[in-house]
């Protein structure tokens, strides 16, 4: 899952860097009587840091930019080919219309809310996030996603919309074929 | 250039103006923290806990935190950049009499009127409370938050009026023809590059918290006026992200000021330095739609430019500070002590910091991470082992006169144990999709709610002891010499 790439991403980039302090702080004590040295290979050191960072930069937003979850970015699917579902949120309640669906079959969640603002996550059997959008008063936010896996999925609020939004919780039922 | 503070109508000496500020961040940051272990034990199950009662507390600790953190910078700030500019220890002060005034009210909006809306007060659950809190409650939350913002906006514009007095303009004070090589004159002071960042950025932010807030309170009073909960959304946030973002800026002030007087080594500006500030400026001020990359209705090109802004801020922090922050010490001849330790530990906290931040600011990993416990890892991660030991080292450094180390090594060795497990414990969870903010947590989502529960228990230990230390080194600080000389 992406998470699990992120988390491991995440955690090497951090104990890199964590490493680098280490290493600069261990070393501290050992001194270098000329500073001006220092400061050139510094300066050469940032270039190329500079420029293997803007690599990383333009190339993960170039890739990641591609693939959006908004609606009017995705290609437009035949009506046949999606599920319509209405997706209403209010404290501390979700109504769900159809609330079953099948493997591969993709839903177009409209979520909106009738109070406040409330987050429609959808969590795998596994109990992990595959999708989430904000539910807002006013607005209809579209959410496409096919799904991949038979189960029981959970949807849970992601936005804190007041004292039982812990408990504001549904099911989603998704059979074979 | 130095200057000496304007003392205004204050019979409080600069010094113990900030000495003032540290003390009362000290005790609130601790009053904090514990609320913060409250939710996390609460979380773990080791104690049993209201959910309104558990959604009081997130409040206050949300509220007191942001608030706290924005005081402590403040102080930080202040005392460096009065050195260069004329500044008025009356409004200094004054800020802090706005700020308990509003932290009195808030307190009460929470513990007395049950307030639960999260510190974001997101339009138009304050009006929502579903019986759980009055519309008196609610209000005085609204207008506590107020009075803490104004409090900071005579701040900034006293520094705002102090550094025009000097530099003749904001964008000279900022450093940008420096930035952009025009000239070849030596730019301002880092203390007057960051305070003129913070100034530029604190006063938008709060004018527009304040519209919101105004909006908030009519809603309260009149609920057939009402307002777009998404401009509403773009609002708070505005304010929110910029307010928070802002007290690192102002707390690293304490890295340039205190860790070359350690290190004896300056800390050189150049070009790059003024141009980190300068789009620092710029990115702080336009990155805030990185809070609302699931809030589809949004114009798309604003959350693509949320994500692209979000990496590229990235680049002053670790490519200008942190990077200046290791060549500084690298190989210095630096005998660590625990003022310098701390500040040398808040570059690498608000660094690393940088990384999860950057992840969840993409917008396909906020699509799976967005309100899990991964935003409070990442934000924890570069505020409280960030900007708060940054703080924490300022504290130390004007009151230790006499040094005397061994209390204050266990104490550091104590907060950077538990908060990286603190924040990893955050960080973890957020990975396997535990959800932030919620009172009652399942039987899987215990592991990580327990290991940050033991995390956050030494941190507070650890803080504890620096700030003990910082009381008992305050009185003959109060009297002693600036330790720069």
């Amino acid at each position: 899952m992406i998470q699990d790439v992120v988390w491991s991403i995440s955690i090497i980039l951090m104990g890199a860097l964590a490493l680098v302090f280490i290493w600069v702080a261990t070393g501290a004590r050992a001194a270098i009587a000329n500073y001006g040295p220092v400061i050139d290979s510094a300066y050469r050191l940032r270039v190329w840091l500079f420029g293997a960072a803007l690599i990383v930069l333009i190339g993960t937003n170039y890739k990641t930019l591609g693939e959006l979850p908004y609606i009017n970015t995705l290609p437009p699917l035949p009506a046949a080919a999606v599920q319509p579902v209405q997706v209403v949120a209010q404290q501390w309640m979700w109504t769900i219309t159809p609330n079953t669906f099948k493997v591969g079959q993709t839903a177009e969640f409209q979520v909106s809310s009738k109070d406040v603002n409330h987050g429609f996550g959808l969590y795998d059997p596994e109990f992990r996030i595959v999708a989430e959008v904000q539910a807002m008063p006013g607005y209809t936010n579209v959410l496409r996603y096919t799904f991949k896996e038979p189960g029981t999925y959970q949807v849970l609020c992601l936005e804190y919309c007041g004292v039982a939004h812990h408990a504001m919780q549904a099911q989603i039922k998704v059979t074979d074929h | 250039m130095t200057m000496a503070a304007t003392a205004g109508r204050s019979a409080i000496s600069p010094r113990a103006a900030v000495l003032s500020y540290l003390a009362v961040s000290g005790i609130v940051l601790l009053l904090m923290m514990l609320f913060g272990l409250t939710m996390r034990l609460a979380q773990a199950q080791w104690i049993s806990v209201s959910p309104d009662f558990f959604y009081v507390v997130m409040t206050m600790h949300g509220a007191g935190m942001v608030g706290i953190a924005g005081l402590c910078s403040a102080a930080v700030m202040w005392h460096f950049v009065r050195r260069h500019v004329p500044v008025s220890t009356a409004v200094f002060l004054t800020n802090l009499v706005f700020f308990l005034i509003g932290a009195v009210l808030i307190l009460g909006s929470g513990f007395i009127g049950g307030f639960g809306a999260a510190w974001t007060f997101l339009f138009p659950l304050p009006a929502h409370s579903m019986g759980l809190w009055s519309v008196n409650a609610a209000a005085a939350y609204l207008v506590g938050l107020i009075f803490i913002g104004v409090g900071f906006l005579l701040l900034h514009l006293d520094i705002a009026r102090g550094i025009l007095s000097v530099y003749g303009g904001l964008g000279a004070a900022l450093g940008v023809k420096q930035a952009f090589g025009l000239t070849d004159k030596a730019g301002p002071p880092p203390a007057v590059t960051a305070s003129t960042m913070a100034l530029i950025a604190n006063i938008l932010g709060i004018l527009v918290g304040a519209a919101v807030l105004i909006i908030s309170l009519v809603n309260l009073y009149v609920p057939s006026f009402t307002f777009n909960a998404l401009a509403a959304k773009n609002l708070i946030y505005y304010f929110g992200h910029t307010f928070i973002n802002v007290t690192i800026y102002m707390a690293v002030i304490a890295v340039y000021e205190i860790l070359p007087i350690y290190a004896h080594r300056a800390w050189k500006t150049n070009w790059a330095f003024y141009l980190a500030w300068v789009l620092s400026t710029v990115f702080v001020l336009t990155v805030y739609t990185h809070h609302l990359l699931m809030d589809f209705a949004m114009p798309t090109w604003t959350l693509v430019a949320g994500q692209i802004i979000s990496w590229l801020s990235g680049l002053p922090v670790l490519l200008v500070t942190a990077f200046g922050t290791l060549t500084v010490v690298y190989r210095s001849g630096l005998r660590w002590n625990p003022a310098a330790a701390l500040v040398f530990l808040g570059v690498a906290g608000w660094a690393i910091g940088v990384i999860p931040a950057i992840a969840d600011g993409t917008i396909a990993v906020n699509s799976v991470m967005h309100n899990t416990q991964w935003v409070p890892g990442h934000f924890h991660t570069y505020l409280l082992l960030g900007m708060i030991a940054m703080v924490l080292g300022f504290m130390t450094y004007l009151t230790n006169p006499q040094p005397r180390y061994g209390f204050a090594w266990l104490g550091y060795w104590l907060y950077l144990g538990g908060g990286v497990v603190f924040v990893l414990a955050f960080l973890l969870a957020g990975s396997v999709s535990v959800p932030r903010r919620y009172a009652v947590h399942v039987a899987q989502w215990l592991p990580y709610d327990r290991m940050g529960s033991i995390g956050a228990a030494f941190a507070i230990v650890g803080v504890l002891i620096l700030i003990v230390r910082f009381f008992v080194g305050m009185r003959a600080a109060a009297s002693a010499q600036d330790p720069s000389g």
